[in-house]
């Protein structure tokens, strides 16, 4: 299974997997890595290999960081760099977890870079703008 | 029409069903079936901008739903339909909509009705229908998304 590692700053991947689990429901390789005032990226790093040495990896690993060059994403860096089933997409909201707890869930078996093509399609396709100025009847829509 | 999923769902098009259903049953179209619904224009057009991309969806009252599933037009069509309420799916089931199971993922609570299960909130009239139902050999199976463990509503209405 593929292995999902969300590393932010402060608690805001812990509150993001919960979140995600009340639209999917339970998750199971899944994991919040968080870095809070004090701890460096060291114990950052540490904090990865502790959760991954407990997870299942045969699918990969994907790190979801939330700011490109951040600390979670350095920390994210050097254990990308010496495994080429890893990989890191930053910009990590909800509908790019949903995303990738969708993937874990099917048997495609993505190779690890098409699951990062997903996960930022999927951070894009989520972001929309709704206005009033918008709405207009689609009648190829109606029934 | 081909009914991959009919769904009761107070919420109608929310989180669950666009992110995880939808992909699931990999649906074509979504179509809420009720009646209040369809009479509200502002929370008519408003479902239908949040479909999920690929997907159409359409607010309908339950006599047009049950003349859009007799309409040849969209025999082959995928559609996942969503209710507010039972008594809705009894009325199209009635009509001779062949509805085979129905999931029930979420009815809000409020004055008047008991709690069953923590998404799930029923009054005396969606007792009756979920009764009616079950007596035709529908299957009613509550589960908030398609991991989750099926339970059946028959058991915890006792």
């Amino acid at each position: 299974m593929l292995a999902i590692l969300v590393g932010t700053h402060g608690n805001f991947a812990t509150e993001l997997v919960k979140t995600c689990e009340m639209i999917c429901g339970a998750t199971t390789n899944v994991r919040a890595i968080t870095l809070v005032p004090g701890e460096s990226p060291d114990d950052v790093v540490k904090k990865y290999e502790t959760a991954i040495a407990e997870m299942d990896t045969e699918e990969g690993v994907i790190f979801l960081n939330d700011l490109f060059g951040g600390s979670p994403y350095n920390a994210a860096c050097r254990l990308v760099i010496n495994n080429e089933k890893y990989g890191i997409v930053t910009g990590v909201s909800l509908p790019m977890l949903i995303e990738l707890v969708g993937i874990q869930l099917t048997d495609e078996h993505l190779d690890i870079k098409e699951v990062m093509d997903k996960a930022v399609e999927a951070g894009k396709a989520g972001a929309q703008t709704f206005h009033a100025s918008a709405i207009k009847e689609d009648e190829e829509d109606d029934l | 029409m081909n009914i991959v999923l009919a769904r009761i769902d107070d919420r109608l098009i929310h989180g669950q069903v666009a992110t995880v259903w939808a992909k699931r049953t990999e649906c074509e179209r979504i179509i809420v079936c009720d009646d209040d619904v369809a009479a509200d224009s502002i929370r008519a057009t408003l479902l239908k901008q949040v479909a999920p991309p690929g997907v159409k969806s359409s607010v309908v009252d339950i006599e047009k739903a049950i003349r859009v599933y007799n309409n040849p037009k969209y025999e082959a069509v995928k559609c996942l339909l969503l209710f507010t309420n039972p008594t809705s799916v009894l009325q199209m089931v009635e009509g001779g909509v062949d509805i085979k199971t129905i999931n029930i993922g979420g009815m809000s609570f409020k004055e008047g009705k008991r709690q069953i299960t923590g998404a799930v909130s029923v009054n005396d009239q969606d007792v009756e229908s979920f009764k009616k139902l079950n007596e035709k050999g529908i299957e009613l199976e509550i589960r908030k998304v398609d991991t989750d463990k099926k339970v059946m509503l028959m058991d915890v209405l006792k």
